[in-house]
């Protein structure tokens, strides 16, 4: 019996995180920022650790509800691509308000009226390619011509966040609807997994043009990819990467801190030096980007994204394979 | 008690050694056949509405899993082939002729299976890819816009191929060891040509080891995640591992059922071709006489050494050179060349918190599992073979299934038995570092058990006997005289456990948690984030960290321990 006790008493040991200052967070940012933001948190927030858990949305999302479902999430933050997402974890009281976040400079339109999430930047969709095979495109247009079609490459909703939100947004379109996916997928254009399969896959040339996050395009451009980015014509769709606390938390204190700092000046100038355009109004877009107010950004109705979210996912599954 | 009496042991068995044999039932219950019999029980359940094996059948009904089925057998069975003709060909070639640099050769050919599967994949994929370092200059990679060759289902089965070569290749060289001298001079005397010596002397007597290896490779194709995972993934080529871990992943733990039912169709796979393998290894067994074994005597020709040396450069030592010139440039897509060439890739993973804690993770819990079952083994063997009695030979048979089964089906198991809160405890495992530990430990016993269990039977009982009869107790004839003997074996079991468990992926993948990642899952996870060229770097360090090991042992290790190490089998 001993040893058992034994092995009982050493398991709990390992099952017990370090108490107290540990805080947990699920997001969808790559790991290399994060361990970036994390570093600069900690400067300001030496007594929190920062656990993180980074994959796409979509599967953010599902290990939350599995957690749910088993009873407790570790999560305390999550941090992840959309606000439709978080309207869902809202909606099933999953989210604990936060009234004392420090909003100013941040457009009201971008803010939930009860203080469950908040915009931490902006995310916009749009056209990457691949510069040593072709020319730069100009419009999404552009990408339905046969020749392109056949050369594209798209991140799927079934995992990305912003990927979820940019099909929502176009099929809500009257000058694009299913109709637009279906001239693609019919010109062989094809589906990956994340934004990341959809870098890959341009920057070492398998295909020539990719629907991308800008960030990811800029920011492998400027390391020597040889990729760029195009702002269509009809303009981007766009996602604010919201931050939010969940209300299981063990932890409120260090959660707010997290979600403070997120929203203060360190953060937002750590976030332009990442390829991200700012959110907090007065600040210079990174260089090489135009300025978020010259930018065209396809409005989207978010009530019919949230209702329709999984319809455009099965849709999308059935056109691009799942 | 009588029953009782007669399971733990018979009437010369002490009270301490029935104390031991009962905690060791109770730790192979609870790491083993309480988790594995749990996934049992799921893909038995009652489906949705109640109906009799519901589960069962909704799986079996769905599309998804027909196909995974099929590509799972079909691929497997295309890698076999793949295998036998590259493994047999090696054998026989290194087997039957004399040539220069012989052990550095064999250690080459070993390669593959000694490289974690989602490396080898990962440095293929740099290889044949439009932008790869080595084809590119020579104007033989693919065309740019076609897409890399082995996103697809012949992908799979040439690389699974290749992985497990050596399975093949191992088997038929011990079985050309033991062909007799006397059997080839004979026919050598009668002027019979070389080429029906091989045909109709040597090929015979080999050809049951090479069914016995392809049935291997076959069992480790099936349960084969990494290479899968990497490929089949993006090309959408389903398989039953990969299926299991995008529904998990996907879906959370609510499909547990339905991938429970997905395990169970991997497992019957698996121990079919394992049970088949033992039948024809008992049925197809000539009786050889003993005598002189053979030695190669003629020297290879120079085009025959220029051919293997080829051979084995496109298998082992190109796609590493891929993958460490990828791991040099500085963004994806930037062609190589020797002026981009820098180490900023590796000065970046390495100041990942995530990348060093992953490594720091792995090497804990591959060195922490490796002293455990060492420390549970050598009971266990002392046990088996001093005092067997049915319980304890029945432990030593159920510690083998965690390895048996595909690693997938163990990590499955071990999320459906520790995920709800433990009793009187009442804390989840998952999401704990603990559930790896158990799951390494469940998963990588076999292979300390079974050198030591083998130089156990090689010992000398009677050692054993005299000390009981001079009056030493339990510890100090397990301590001073059990211990010493197959100390050996228990090392090389123990080295083995930490170069196997530190890159592993397959558990590590459905396992891991925030703060208890892995190297495997860090290399699988920047992959999939788009920055592949720091997937390299980490799988370039962690091959370095491993052959490191691989040096360490061969060091370390002589005599009967280091004939457990792989590549001495060959």
């Amino acid at each position: 019996m001993t040893r058992i006790l034994m092995l009982s008493t050493a398991l709990t040991g390992l099952a017990l995180p370090a108490l107290a200052q540990t805080l947990t967070v699920y997001t969808s940012q790559p790991q290399e920022q994060m361990t970036e933001v994390i570093a600069a948190f900690n400067e300001d927030h030496p007594e929190i650790e920062v656990e993180l858990f980074r994959s796409g949305t979509t599967e953010v999302m599902a290990k939350l509800q599995a957690e749910f479902a088993a009873g407790d999430t570790p999560a305390d933050v999550l941090l992840i691509a959309d606000a439709v997402a978080m309207t869902q974890l809202k909606q099933d009281d999953r989210l604990m308000a936060h009234p004392d976040a420090p909003v100013d400079g941040i457009d009201p339109a971008l803010l939930d009226a009860e203080a469950m999430f908040f915009p931490t930047k902006l995310i916009t969709t749009g056209i990457v390619y691949n510069s040593s095979m072709v020319e730069a495109p100009t419009s999404w247009a552009d990408l339905a011509a046969p020749e392109a079609a056949a050369q594209t490459i798209m991140p799927s909703p079934l995992y990305s966040g912003a990927a979820a939100i940019h099909v929502g947004t176009m099929v809500q379109q009257p000058e694009f609807g299913w109709e637009y996916f279906e001239t693609l997928a019919e010109g062989g254009a094809v589906a990956g997994q994340g934004n990341g399969t959809v870098l890959e896959a341009v920057a070492r040339g398998e295909k020539a043009y990719g629907v991308l996050v800008e960030y990811m395009a800029m920011n492998a451009k400027a390391q020597g990819s040889p990729v760029d980015f195009v702002f269509p014509s009809e303009g981007v769709t766009a996602v604010t990467q919201p931050v939010a606390i969940l209300a299981g938390t063990d932890v409120p204190d260090a959660a707010k801190a997290f979600v403070d700092w997120q929203l203060g000046r360190a953060a937002q100038e750590q976030s332009v030096a990442q390829g991200y355009f700012p959110l907090v109004a007065g600040m210079a877009a990174p260089e090489g980007y135009p300025e978020a107010d010259s930018l065209s950004i396809i409005g989207a109705d978010n009530a019919a994204l949230l209702s329709d979210g999984e319809d455009v996912k099965m849709e999308f599954a059935d056109l691009y394979g799942g | 008690m009588a029953a009782d009496l007669h399971l733990l042991g018979d009437r010369r068995t002490g009270g301490g050694e029935r104390m031991l044999a009962l905690a060791l039932c109770v730790y192979v219950g609870l790491i083993t056949v309480w988790p594995l019999g749990q996934l049992l029980l799921t893909a038995f359940g009652p489906g949705d509405e109640g109906q009799l094996l519901g589960t069962m059948r909704d799986t079996l009904s769905a599309r998804a899993t027909g196909r995974a089925f099929w590509n799972t057998l079909t691929l497997s069975l295309v890698s076999v082939g793949v295998s036998v003709v590259l493994g047999a060909g090696l054998a026989l070639a290194v087997g039957l002729m004399r040539m220069p640099f012989r052990a550095v050769l064999s250690f080459l050919i070993l390669m593959p299976l000694i490289i974690p599967s989602q490396i080898l994949a990962l440095s293929w994929i740099e290889l044949l890819g439009s932008q790869s370092p080595i084809l590119s200059p020579l104007g033989l990679a693919p065309a740019p816009g076609q897409g890399n060759p082995l996103y697809s289902r012949m992908g799979i089965a040439l690389v699974m191929g290749i992985e497990h070569m050596p399975l093949v290749f191992i088997a038929i060289r011990a079985a050309l060891k033991s062909v007799p001298a006397d059997l080839v001079e004979a026919a050598r005397i009668a002027s019979v040509p070389p080429a029906r010596v091989l045909a109709r002397v040597i090929l015979p007597l080999v050809a049951p080891s090479a069914l016995a290896g392809a049935l291997l490779a076959f069992t480790a194709a099936v349960g084969n995640f990494g290479i899968p995972a990497l490929l089949g993934i993006p090309g959408r080529v389903p398989m039953l591992t990969t299926l299991i871990y995008q529904r998990l992943n996907g879906f959370g733990p609510s499909v547990a059922g339905q991938v429970a039912v997905l395990a169970l169709i991997l497992t019957l796979i698996a121990v079919a071709a394992l049970a088949l393998r033992a039948v024809l290894m008992r049925q197809l067994r000539m009786r050889i006489e003993g005598g002189r074994a053979f030695a190669p005597t003629r020297r290879a020709p120079l085009w025959a050494q220029a051919l293997i040396w080829a051979g084995v450069a496109v298998i082992a030592i190109l796609p590493l050179a891929a993958l460490v010139l990828t791991s040099l440039v500085p963004a994806i897509g930037v062609p190589f060349s020797r002026e981009v060439a820098s180490l900023d890739q590796y000065a970046r993973v390495l100041a990942n918190a995530a990348v060093t804690r992953a490594f720091g993770n792995s090497l804990m819990l591959s060195g922490a599992a490796a002293i455990l079952c060492v420390a549970v083994t050598l009971p266990l063997a002392y046990l088996a073979t001093r005092r067997p009695s049915p319980a304890v030979t029945a432990l030593d048979l159920l510690a083998e299934a965690p390895w048996v089964v595909p690693g997938t089906v163990v990590a499955l198991a071990m999320i459906l038995a520790f995920l709800p809160p433990l009793p009187l405890l009442g804390v989840s495992l998952y999401g704990t570092a603990a559930i790896l530990l158990i799951a390494y430990l469940a998963r990588f016993l076999p292979l300390v058990l079974r050198p030591v269990m083998a130089a156990a039977q090689g010992a000398d009982p009677g050692l054993d006997e005299a000390a009981r009869i001079a009056g030493l107790g339990l510890a100090d004839r397990m301590g001073r005289i059990f211990a010493p003997s197959v100390l050996a074996a228990a090392l090389a079991g123990g080295m083995l456990v930490v170069m196997t468990a530190m890159n592993e992926l397959t558990l590590s993948a459905l396992l891991w948690s925030s703060g208890h990642e892995t190297i495997g899952v860090m290399v699988f996870s920047l992959q999939y984030e788009g920055n592949s060229t720091a997937a390299a770097a980490v799988s370039v360090l962690s091959t370095l960290l491993l052959l490191a090991l691989c040096a360490l042992a061969q060091v370390s290790l002589r005599g009967a321990g280091a004939r457990a190490l792989p590549w001495h089998q060959g």
